[in-house]
């Protein structure tokens, strides 16, 4: 999937990104449309997990309503977030206070 | 006689004539549906060609709302900075699915590794559209609507369980 652009938004919001020690999630939301098997190939498909961790983590959306997916940098993780969307998948980003 | 199958040649699809119609039908629909939520947003011509200038705010319609959520929760600033950078591009990346699958339905080959990933997410699109009018929005929802949208319903889901069975 071609990326038209990378988001600049992180640089507009220093204040939320003065700490790079915090990373950013992406995280996976429960929905009642998308069938299981789709969800595991998307994680599998896109993100390369094996099937044990994209059918774990597709267990974990569908049971707990939500799964974090990747982590890392700001602007990666919107991208993350983006492709999701793009597969009809329901993801957000957030800082990851754990 | 199953929607897919697999040859040498790749994925091929199954479809009877007034299912290829159906299908094409609710294609054109989800076009319709995304264009004229695009053509909501100001238009700036150097914006548009780079993807952005989107709109700040959500969709007021559900479904549009479901197939273009927020990219934050609980932080709209920062959602709708987001919005105004990505919206434009992700519409037409669904159009151009919805499309590619239109196109596709006219064509006897195999599936391209394109058309593949587009018959995906659009199927996964529709499917949305739809549950945010049958108003499907727990697990336990069956769907609040005439018998013929729940079939439509149910009947892409069947369409998708096995494209992704016979891709697996």
């Amino acid at each position: 999937m071609s990326q038209t652009l990378d988001s600049p938004v992180a640089d507009f919001e220093l204040d939320e990104a003065t700490s790079p020690d915090t990373p950013w999630i992406t995280i996976v939301w429960n929905d009642p449309v998308n069938l299981q098997t789709y969800v595991s190939w998307v994680f599998r498909s896109y993100f390369g997990f094996s099937r044990e961790k994209a059918d774990r983590l597709m267990l974990l959306v569908h049971n707990e309503g939500r799964a974090t997916v990747a982590s890392g940098g700001r602007e990666e993780m919107e991208r993350h977030v983006e492709s999701m969307h793009d597969f009809g998948l329901w993801a957000t980003l957030a800082k990851d206070d754990s | 006689m199953t929607p897919f199958r697999r040859s040498p040649e790749g994925v091929t699809t199954q479809l009877a004539a007034h299912e290829s119609a159906i299908l094409a039908d609710l294609a054109r629909q989800l076009i319709e549906l995304l264009e004229n939520r695009a053509a909501e947003s100001p238009a700036d011509l150097l914006y548009a060609q780079l993807g952005i200038g989107g709109p700040a705010d959500p969709p007021l319609d559900p479904a549009l709302a479901r197939l273009l959520p927020d990219a934050y929760r609980g932080n709209q600033e920062a959602a709708s900075e987001h919005r105004q950078l990505t919206e434009l591009s992700l519409l037409e990346r669904k159009v151009g699915n919805a499309r590619a699958v239109i196109e596709s339905l006219s064509d006897p080959g195999a599936l391209t590794e394109g058309q593949l990933q587009s018959w995906l997410r659009t199927l996964t699109d529709l499917r949305l559209t739809l549950a945010a009018r049958l108003q499907i929005e727990t697990d336990d929802d069956e769907g609040i609507g005439d018998d013929a949208m729940l079939g439509v319903y149910d009947w892409l889901g069947y369409l998708q369980g096995s494209l992704i069975e016979v891709i697996e």
